[in-house]
């Protein structure tokens, strides 16, 4: 996927940018990272082990707005606007957009009236050209805008980083998967016996039915020869001579 | 005898050479059953079980990559152990006015592996091509195999043979480079190569794959080859599930350390499924289904109606 490989070098440059600077210096690091127009991908960043130790300091909002946004959403944010640092226009736009992204995991119809409140948006237009624009051309995510039924069709959207409790999720619809083309597989290799067994008895029907009308071709012609004809056939003789011997 | 290096050559191969190589194994080999089941001497330990034969490869060299378009056949002289030059000069000739830029970049040959003898025709090649290659088929029909039964070989020169601490080391070294020591052995040495297609190629190799029986066959085994399709596709994408899946149990576990591009790529695709489970879905695919089966259905009644009307023929028919 290539938004990953975008990021890859990006995840880099900010990892060893965080694990080389300590304190305040960091929290810049921060605040470049996530405004950062490309990037979307924050785990790496908070793997890194200098950010753990903001936990519990006065720092400790730079972490938590990292947290925000690998894991959190827009409203989110609106509710805790008190704790967190004030976020520049950048880190706005890129709030939003991973809002999308968390939307689209749930559901793939998106109706304009959640979209617009989730991203307090006011307008249809300000709406789509938000998506296009920004969610669209970056390649975040894929889809149709269905501007009758006011709804966003996600065909694709890009992964956000993991909460700790998606693996095991993730793992289960895994599975479901592989059990539902297991079943198709033995149903299909069904299907393929079925049509052959039904070949076999079509053919044997026909063959029987062929028999059936030889054998009544042939009787009627015997009937037709001895009754209905009664000429002086050699044939017909014998047999009246015969029926005298009998 | 042969080793596996490159010496940074890249080869593409062609699937027309290929075809064209089995074509002519198949031939000859056809011909000899032919010819002796219709003469019923027992000298069949002319050529044993499997003939082989020879022929010659061309295409364009650019730089280091080497690409091999066609293949033309060339006969072979078991009394002066080569191959037959005049006509192959003849036959460099008539494809050098219908494709200008191909070159003779070797030669092939059919069978298990490369052998001694094949190492003069390989030499008397070299004043056409200073390096030739050898591409080699195997005829013998492995199922368990997963790859081509092609191997190409390339030939280097060893210079020394070095006997270091106890482990021997083989330098090989450009034939370019001037010989310092020891006698210079030539080898054939296995190299790595692709298949290249043009779009011709691709659609002839695509239809080959998907044989029908030729008949037409009934609607039955229509039927069959179809399913069979589809399901060896299924299979092919359930494999990969499972490999995805045991990967993520594992990174659970913690045997692999997580990676979360992977595990971020690996949500997205996800999320697509299910990938089509909407109401409207339902109502087109049902909608679409009970039509084919009334259709079906309509067929059968006027299959059926049409020897009706022997019902009312007897008061026709008079003995």
């Amino acid at each position: 996927m290539d938004i990953e490989q975008r990021q890859a070098e990006l995840i880099d440059h900010f990892v060893k940018q965080a694990s080389n600077q300590k304190g305040a210096a960091l929290g810049s690091v921060i605040v470049e990272a996530t405004s950062q127009p490309s990037l979307f991908a924050f785990s790496e960043i908070l793997a890194v082990p200098n950010i753990a130790e903001f936990e519990g300091t006065e720092n400790s909002k730079y972490l938590d707005m990292l947290r925000l946004f690998a894991h959190g959403t827009w409203s989110d944010y609106k509710n805790n606007a008190g704790h967190l640092p004030q976020l520049v226009p950048d880190q706005v736009l890129k709030l939003k957009q991973l809002t999308v992204l968390t939307l689209a995991e749930t559901n793939k119809v998106l109706p304009y009236d959640e979209l617009m409140e989730e991203l307090d948006v006011t307008n249809v237009r300000e709406l789509e050209d938000f998506l296009i624009n920004e969610c669209m051309y970056t390649g975040i995510v894929r889809g149709k805008l269905d501007q009758l039924r006011r709804c966003f069709e996600v065909q694709f959207a890009a992964g956000r980083d993991l909460r700790p409790g998606q693996l095991g999720s993730m793992i289960q619809t895994l599975s479901n998967w592989l059990t539902t083309s297991d079943n198709l597989l033995i149903s299909i290799q069904e299907k393929i016996k079925w049509a052959d067994s039904m070949n076999e008895m079509d053919k044997k029907h026909r063959k029987d039915l062929e028999e059936k009308v030889e054998e009544a071709k042939k009787s009627l012609s015997h009937k037709l020869h001895t009754v209905s004809r009664p000429t002086l056939t050699a044939e017909g003789t014998r047999r009246s001579t015969l029926n005298l011997v009998e | 005898m042969a080793s596996s290096s490159s010496s940074g050559l890249t080869f593409k191969l062609h699937p027309l050479v290929i075809v064209n190589i089995s074509d002519h194994y198949t031939r000859v080999k056809s011909q000899m059953n032919h010819s002796s089941s219709a003469t019923t001497t027992n000298d069949d330990n002319n050529n044993g079980a499997q003939p082989r034969v020879y022929g010659c490869v061309i295409g364009i060299q650019r730089g280091r990559t080497v690409e091999i378009f066609n293949s033309f056949e060339l006969l072979y002289d078991p009394s002066t152990h080569s191959l037959d030059r005049a006509f192959l000069e003849k036959k460099q000739e008539l494809y050098k006015k219908v494709f200008p830029h191909f070159y003779i970049l070797g030669w092939y040959s059919t069978g298990s592996d490369a052998q001694e003898s094949d190492m003069h025709i390989h030499k008397a090649l070299m004043d056409i091509n200073e390096s030739p290659v050898y591409v080699l088929l195997n005829p013998s029909i492995n199922p368990a195999q997963k790859d081509l039964p092609v191997t190409i070989f390339e030939s280097v020169f060893i210079l020394l043979l070095v006997n270091f601490y106890m482990s021997w080391v083989v330098i090989v070294v450009n034939p370019e480079l001037h010989v310092i020591e020891g006698i210079p052995q030539l080898i054939f040495v296995r190299s790595s190569y692709t298949i290249e297609t043009v779009e011709a190629e691709r659609i002839s190799v695509d239809h080959v794959a998907h044989l029908k029986p030729s008949d037409g066959g009934s609607a039955a085994t229509q039927l069959a080859a179809h399913l069979t399709g589809i399901h060896s596709a299924i299979k092919m994408l359930n494999s990969r599930i499972r490999v995805l899946h045991h990967y993520l149990v594992a990174m659970q576990k913690g045997e692999i350390p997580c990676e979360n591009s992977l595990l971020r790529q690996v949500s997205s695709l996800l999320r697509r499924l299910p990938a089509i489970e909407s109401e409207k879905f339902q109502d087109d695919f049902l909608m679409e289904y009970n039509d084919t089966l009334l259709i079906a259905y309509l067929a059968m009644f006027t299959n059926c109606a049409r020897y009706n009307i022997l019902s009312f023929l007897p008061d026709f028919v008079s003995f």
